[in-house]
C-alpha cells in the first residue's frame, strides 16, 4: 500500500462525470473543482443530481461516464487511500442509535485505524460532550445532526462531503454547525456540500454550482453570481405627501451618481437599498424553478 | 494524517461493533434467554428411558380361555400334568416387554380402551373400574393402567378352533392413535395361535433365537425421547442465531449505517468477512457450549459434532444474510425469515416422529445437518460413519453461503 504524496490544487477534480438510474440520467456531464480550504456549495433542488455526485465521489456509486480525482487519484477503484481521506455526512442519519456518541466516533475512527481518537474534543466542539456516553437513540434530531458532523470529522479529512447538513434543523443548531463548518475549511479541508437552502450556500460557501436536471447550470462565486445576474440599481423610497413613492436607480447609466446625490439631499428620503438579486431569484432565472421543488 | 489500517484491524473494529449491537438489544437478549431456558426445560422434562412394555386387554381372562378349551387341549395331547401347570400359571403376572389385562366382559375392556371407563390395578393385581362420569373417588394404592389394545376372544375359543369351527369371530379393539402396524401384528398373532390350535403349522421356519435384528439391537435399549431431542435443541440454537444474525444485517441495511462504514477504508468483503465470523461464531459458540451441558460429547463422537456444527453455523449464517438483505423493514425481515427456516426445521421435526423421513425432506439442505447430529448425539457415530451426510451438507452450506454472500454484498452495494 503506497501513501499519498501528491498535494494537488484542486483536491476534487471532476470532469464530464455522468450517472444514470436506469433510463433516468440522474448526473449528466458535470465538471468542476474543489480547492484545499475552500467551501463548493451545491445548490439544487431535490432530485437534482447533488446527492448522486457525492455518491460518486465518495465510492458508493461508481460513475457511468467521465472522470474525477479525489487528491489526485482517480474514483472507481475501492481505493482504501481515497477513503482514508475523506469525511462523508449522509443525508439520512446512520448512526447506531444502540451505542453511546462516544462509541460511535470511537468505532469510526478504528475503522480509519486511529489508536486513540480525540472523540471527547470532536464532541466539545459540537457540543455533545456532556452527552458523550447516551445512547444516540435517545439525542433529538438537531444533537443527531451534530453527531452526523462530528463524525465525519473524526479522521481529520482533507475532503469533507456533507451532504444537507443542517436540513430541517432550528437557526440555532444551524448555525453552530455552519461555525463548525467554516473551521474545518480553515483548517484546509475542501468542503463540497449539497443544499437547496439557498442561504446556507450564500452563508456558508466560496463558490456556488447551481445544478438543475442533473447539469450545473452555473458556478461561481455568490458575488459574482449576484453581480451577473442580478439587476445593478439601487431602490430609493421617499416621501409622497401622504404616502410613500418608489424610484429604481440603474447604476450603469451616465448620471447614475448626479441622480443619487440628488436624492439623497431630499428631505424626503427614506430609505435606500441595493437591489442585489438573491441566489434563488437566480436559479429562477435560469431554469425556471425554484429550489423547494 | 493516518497511518493505513490493516484488514485485520477493520474486521476487528467491526466485530466489536457487532457485539456491542448484540449485547444492547433487547430483543436478541430476551430471544437467546428463552431460547437456552427452553433448550434446557424441554431436555429434562422429556423421559429420559423408554418403557418397551406392551400392555394388552384379553376378555374373557386366560383362565376362562383355558377351562373352557381345557378337553380340546386334551385332544391336542396335553398331559394332565401340563393342564395343572396351566391352570396354576399367573398369566397376568407382568412378564418383561408385556403386561396383561384380563377383563371378565368384553364391553368393559371396549370402554377403557375407547376411554369411558378407567382401569386402575392395586399391587395385589386386582382390577378396579372406575367411570370418570360419575365422579367417584380415583381408587387409593392402585395404579392406572393405559391400555391401547384389546382382544376379545369367543369363550369357547380354543374347543371350536381346535375342531375346525370356520367362523370363530375374534375382535380386536384398539385406541385411534395406536399405529396400523401394531393392529396388524396381533391380527396375525391371532391368526397364527389359531393356526396352532387347529393343528395346522404356519408355513414359516423361525430360528431359535426367535428372530434376528439388523443392525445395533436396540431391545431393552431404546433411544429415549430425552436422548432423541437432544439433535433438535442444538439445531434450535442455531435457528435462533440465525434470526438475531438476520435482524441485525437488517437494522445495519435499514437504518443505513452500512453506508456509513463503506464511505471509510473498509470494503465489502471486510463487512462481509465480520457478519460471516461473527454469525458463525454466535451460533457454533452457543450449539457447542449446550451440546456440552446436555452431555452430548463423548471420546469418539466429539470430531463429527465439531464440524457438524460448524458447518450448520455456517449454513445459518449465509441464510441470515439472504433474510436480513431481503426483508425492507421488520416485518418484511420476519416474514423472510419465516420463509427461508421453516423449510430448513422441517428435517430437526421429522427425527422426533417415528417412521422413514420422506424422499423430499432429505433432500432439504438442513437434512445432512440433522442426520449428522442424530449419528453423533444418539448413536455415537464417528467421523468415518457420517462422512456422507456431511459432505453433503458441505456442499448444501457452499450453496446456501454463497448466496447469502452475493445477496447482502449486491444489497449493500445498492443503497
Amino acid at each position: 500500500m503506497t501513501q499519498f504524496d501528491a498535494t494537488p490544487a484542486a483536491a476534487i477534480e471532476v470532469d464530464g462525470l455522468c450517472y444514470s438510474y436506469g433510463d433516468l440520467e440522474a448526473v449528466k456531464d458535470v465538471s468542476f473543482g474543489v480547492r484545499p480550504g475552500e467551501i463548493l456549495g451545491f445548490l439544487g433542488p431535490n432530485g437534482a443530481g447533488k446527492s448522486t455526485t457525492i455518491k460518486m465521489l465518495t465510492g458508493q456509486l461508481t460513475p457511468k461516464g467521465g472522470t474525477a480525482r479525489i487528491l489526485g487519484r482517480e474514483i472507481g477503484h475501492d481505493d482504501p487511500e481515497i477513503q482514508a481521506r475523506i469525511g462523508v455526512c449522509f443525508e439520512e442519519k446512520n448512526l447506531y442509535l444502540n451505542m453511546t456518541a462516544l462509541e460511535n466516533l470511537d468505532f469510526h475512527a478504528s475503522l480509519f485505524g486511529i489508536k486513540r481518537p480525540d472523540s471527547m474534543e470532536i464532541l466539545r466542539r459540537v457540543g455533545l460532550a456532556d452527552r458523550a456516553k447516551d445512547r444516540v437513540s435517545t439525542f433529538s434530531k438537531g444533537m443527531r445532526q451534530r453527531m452526523m458532523i462530528s463524525r465525519a470529522f473524526i479522521n481529520q479529512p482533507s475532503i469533507l462531503f456533507l451532504d444537507e447538513p443542517t436540513d430541517g434543523l432550528d437557526p440555532v443548531t444551524s448555525a453552530a454547525i455552519r461555525t463548525t463548518i467554516k473551521q474545518e475549511a480553515e483548517r484546509g479541508a475542501a468542503v463540497l456540500l449539497t443544499t437547496h437552502d439557498m442561504f446556507e450556500a450564500d452563508a456558508l460557501s466560496d463558490r456556488v454550482a447551481f445544478i438543475n436536471e442533473g447539469r450545473i447550470v452555473a458556478i461561481d462565486t455568490s458575488e459574482n453570481l449576484k453581480l451577473k445576474y442580478g439587476k445593478r440599481s439601487v431602490k430609493i423610497r421617499l416621501r409622497d405627501g401622504e404616502g410613500v413613492r418608489e424610484e429604481h436607480i440603474p447604476l450603469d447609466s451616465d448620471d447614475t451618481s448626479g441622480r443619487l446625490a440628488e436624492l439623497a439631499a431630499s428631505p424626503d428620503l427614506l430609505t435606500i437599498h441595493t437591489e442585489e438579486a438573491t441566489l434563488e431569484a437566480i436559479f429562477i432565472e435560469l431554469t425556471g424553478r425554484g429550489l423547494a421543488g | 494524517m493516518s497511518r493505513p489500517v490493516s484488514r485485520r484491524a477493520i474486521i476487528g473494529a467491526l466485530l466489536k461493533k457487532e457485539l456491542i449491537a448484540y449485547s444492547r438489544d433487547t430483543l436478541y437478549l430476551v430471544l437467546t434467554a428463552m431460547t437456552l431456558i427452553l433448550v434446557f426445560v424441554l431436555f429434562w422434562v422429556l423421559p429420559d428411558s423408554v418403557d418397551e412394555t406392551i400392555t394388552l386387554a384379553v376378555s374373557p381372562p386366560v383362565k376362562t380361555l383355558v377351562s373352557e378349551g381345557e378337553s380340546s387341549l386334551r385332544a391336542l395331547g396335553a398331559t394332565e400334568e401340563q393342564l395343572a401347570r396351566l391352570d396354576q400359571a399367573d398369566l397376568t403376572r407382568k412378564q418383561p416387554g408385556l403386561d396383561l389385562v384380563e377383563f371378565d366382559r368384553e364391553a368393559d375392556m371396549a370402554a377403557v380402551i375407547e376411554g369411558r371407563l378407567e382401569a386402575w390395578r392395586t399391587d395385589d393385581g386386582e382390577l378396579i373400574l372406575r367411570d370418570p362420569a360419575t365422579g367417584e373417588k380415583k381408587p387409593e394404592g392402585a395404579t392406572r393402567l393405559v391400555i391401547d389394545i384389546g382382544i376379545a376372544f369367543p369363550a369357547r375359543f380354543i374347543g371350536e378352533v381346535a375342531a375346525g369351527a370356520r367362523d370363530v369371530r375374534v375382535t380386536v379393539y384398539s385406541d385411534a392413535t395406536v399405529p396400523e402396524e401394531i393392529q396388524s401384528a396381533m391380527k396375525s398373532f391371532i391368526r397364527e395361535a389359531a393356526y396352532q390350535l387347529a393343528g395346522a403349522k404356519v408355513p414359516v421356519t423361525m430360528l431359535d433365537e426367535t428372530s434376528l435384528v439388523l443392525g445395533t439391537d436396540r431391545a431393552g435399549d431404546q433411544i429415549s425421547m430425552r436422548d432423541k431431542i437432544v439433535p433438535l435443541l442444538a439445531f434450535i440454537i442455531l435457528l435462533m442465531e440465525t434470526f438475531s444474525m438476520s435482524s441485525l444485517i437488517s437494522v445495519e441495511v435499514l437504518q443505513r449505517t452500512v453506508s456509513a462504514v463503506l464511505v471509510t477504508p473498509a470494503r465489502v468483503s471486510d463487512l462481509l468477512a465480520a457478519k460471516t465470523i461473527f454469525g458463525t461464531g454466535l451460533a457454533f459458540g452457543q450449539g457447542i457450549i449446550v451440546l456440552a451441558l446436555l452431555g452430548a460429547f463423548t471420546a469418539s463422537n466429539w470430531p463429527v459434532l465439531v464440524l457438524t456444527m460448524l458447518i450448520g453455523a455456517t449454513m445459518f449464517t449465509g441464510v441470515a444474510m439472504i433474510v436480513g438483505a431481503a426483508g425492507k423493514d421488520f416485518i418484511g425481515q420476519l416474514f423472510y425469515a419465516m420463509l427461508f427456516t421453516m423449510p430448513l426445521l422441517i428435517p430437526a421435526v421429522s427425527i422426533l416422529l417415528p417412521g422413514s423421513t420422506a424422499a423430499w425432506v432429505q433432500v432439504l439442505p438442513t437434512y445432512p445437518i440433522i442426520e449428522a447430529l442424530v449419528g453423533a448425539t444418539v448413536y455415537d457415530q464417528t467421523l468415518a460413519q457420517l462422512w456422507q451426510p456431511l459432505a453433503y451438507g458441505a456442499a448444501w452450506l457452499v450453496v446456501l453461503y454463497g448466496t447469502g454472500l452475493v445477496t447482502l454484498k449486491r444489497k449493500v452495494e445498492s443503497l
